[in-house]
């Protein structure tokens, strides 16, 4: 009957001890799809403020600069000290720019060992050929040649109506 | 002489006082499961105590709830200096998902310094060992400078 339990002992003898070695060595790996401190690639973000939207304990803020040239640069912080590691954001992202890694070691004493953040400029859209009063103009020497082009064409029938009618469409 | 005994074996017994804030149980669970022998935080003279008044390292988790306050002020007050106050967990640095929230008043930073901080929500056993260690450091800096 105790046969087993001596194999058992006999067994732990020369088996490794279960205790992780951890602070005198180094640190094991996370589980797979374990969800650490986050990643972020400014790079590829949109600025479509998808995460901060839907980010439960709001461990997301927004800077928006504007600069002299008409861009704007952006900076995302996300503070682990908030975070509840959802991955809800990483989930919403449209461009996969938010990805959660496996580190675990989150550890420090001041608060800026647990910002992640990333800066971005985001170029102003390219500006239109004309501006809309140019375009105004541009659309009204338009019509007036029309109707004068009409008014030419019709002869001496009924200028000044037709060129009533032109003007009202 | 004797006061070098003293330092030597304080140094290699920091003991530990765990205060709930309100916390949901799972930071608990994971300070607990580092004592356990997979773990094992023991070795390095880490142990859980029973009283702050014995306590050189107190753990808080949660975020600070309305119904703890006045316990975690009182408590915090009957642990002697110099002592190191460890953050376990997203909560009682920020309230985590509980920010905002009627029933909370913290975040812990109003009631004592946090000396280090564990984020994770919750963290593994292997970074609050990390983070003890830290403490462990940091209250042998505090105790050298009290001396001075």
């Amino acid at each position: 009957m105790i046969l087993p339990y001596l194999g058992q002992s006999f067994k732990n003898l020369f088996s490794k001890p279960v205790t992780e070695a951890f602070p005198a060595g180094d640190p094991p790996k996370a589980a797979e799809g374990y969800r650490g401190r986050l990643h972020y690639d400014p790079e590829l973000c949109i600025n479509c403020g998808m995460c901060m939207r839907v980010c439960a304990p709001q461990a997301i803020t927004r800077e928006i600069v504007p600069l002299e040239n008409g861009d704007q640069q952006i900076t995302f912080t996300y503070d682990m000290t908030s975070c509840t590691f959802c991955r809800m954001c990483s989930d919403f992202c449209t461009k996969k720019a938010i990805t959660l890694t496996d580190d675990y070691m989150i550890v420090g004493s001041a608060h800026e060992d647990f910002l992640v953040s990333g800066t971005f400029i985001k170029a102003a859209p390219p500006k239109p050929k004309f501006t809309p009063e140019q375009l105004e103009a541009m659309k009204k020497a338009a019509a007036a040649k029309k109707a004068a082009a009409a008014a030419a064409a019709d002869g001496e029938k009924k200028p000044e109506e037709k060129a009533e009618a032109k003007g009202e469409e | 002489m004797l006061q070098n005994m003293i330092d030597s074996s304080m140094k290699k017994s920091p003991w530990i006082f765990h205060i709930n804030a309100g916390s949901c149980n799972g930071c608990d669970i994971e300070l607990v499961s580092v004592l356990t022998p997979r773990y094992d935080a023991e070795r390095y003279g880490f142990k859980l105590c029973g009283s702050p008044r014995q306590a050189d390292i107190v753990v808080v988790s949660g975020p600070v709830t309305m119904q703890s306050r006045e316990r975690l002020r009182r408590t915090l007050a009957q642990v002697p200096e110099p002592f190191c106050v460890v953050s376990l967990g997203s909560c009682p640095r920020s309230g985590n998902v509980f920010k905002g929230s009627y029933a909370i008043d913290g975040p812990l930073e109003k009631y004592v310094h946090v000396d280090v901080s564990v984020a994770g929500c919750t963290p593994k056993p292997e970074a609050i060992i990390a983070g003890l260690a830290q403490a462990a450091q940091l209250l042998e800096e505090k105790r050298k400078e009290a001396r001075k």
